[in-house]
């Protein structure tokens, strides 16, 4: 797996599991609208990565995956912020969902500068790191941690969602060994 | 009036039972079945069905998700994208290996009961 794939995944992963020093949180642990920031944040970041990969990729199993992300992903949006309308809850921006986005801006740049078959290459390679990252940071952080009880059941509704997007993008990820 | 004797009686109801069982029998072979298959949790539920040849398949989408239902090998029929909480019926008449197009690795099988 590319050296930045490998990076992005440990950022994720990292700034979840322990928050940022440089904001000062007086906790780790993260609030229910954090998480609900969080959830939304994650998936908008895979969303902008399946766009990328419309545009750039010529490669059908490439295209037809990112619609796939982009449907799917936005989907659970709509879920995220039907039930944070429901309990009244607006998502509160943290630095675990702002290093989320910076992160993800900069494997942008990288995933950018790539074309053809690296582009490919690089983008499921992305896919698969980034949805095991999200995986673990929904199982081991999130699902235990959400207070609400609709907000703790909607995270464990996605997991199956993002487990089989991770074994659907590892089949792609065969084709650009 | 003919009196039947004992054994005679017997072998009448003998015949006459073997006689229904096997129209019970061919019965419920003339009349399809409909058999559910939800989709839930990105899976087929069950994702092996056994059924009769004639009989109708319902698919029903549980998930938040849209789905379809595509005949995998030859790709001869799909049901086309199927939104949340909408469903779609086909009669199967072979053994089957469909899948989900949007989602590849979902994956179920139909198999005719002779």
């Amino acid at each position: 797996m590319k050296a930045y794939c490998k990076l992005f995944a440990c950022s994720v992963l990292y700034f979840v599991f322990n928050g940022t020093n440089s904001y000062a949180q007086q906790s780790s642990k993260l609030s229910d609208p954090e998480i609900a920031s969080v959830a939304v944040t994650a998936n908008q970041i895979d969303i902008d990565a399946a766009k990328l990969a419309k545009e750039k990729s010529k490669d059908q199993d490439i295209i037809k995956f990112a619609e796939t992300m982009i449907n799917d992903h936005q989907a659970v949006i709509n879920q995220a912020v039907a039930l944070v309308k429901k309990l009244n809850v607006t998502p509160k921006d943290n630095a675990t969902s702002q290093k989320m986005s910076a992160d993800a801006a900069n494997t942008k740049k990288i995933l950018q500068s790539k074309s053809g078959k690296d582009f490919n290459k690089a983008y499921i390679d992305n896919e698969v790191a980034y949805h095991k990252a999200v995986i673990d940071a929904v199982q081991n952080v999130l699902i235990p941690q959400a207070q609400n009880a609709e907000l703790k059941q909607l995270l464990q509704d996605i997991m199956p969602a993002l487990k089989t997007h991770l074994e659907h993008a590892e089949m792609i990820q065969k084709n650009f060994q | 009036m003919i009196k039947l004797n004992r054994d005679v009686k017997n072998y009448v109801i003998l015949l006459s039972l073997l006689f229904f069982n096997n129209c019970n029998f061919d019965v419920q072979k003339d009349h399809p079945k409909l058999y559910v298959i939800e989709i839930k949790q990105m899976q087929f539920q069950p994702a092996l069905l056994k059924v009769h040849a004639g009989d109708t398949i319902e698919w029903v989408n549980h998930d938040f998700v849209t789905h379809d239902v595509t005949e995998e090998t030859n790709k001869d029929w799909s049901s086309s994208p199927l939104a949340a909480g909408t469903s779609w019926r086909m009669v199967i008449n072979k053994n089957t290996d469909y899948y989900c197009s949007i989602h590849q690795v979902m994956k179920g099988k139909l198999v005719i009961d002779r």
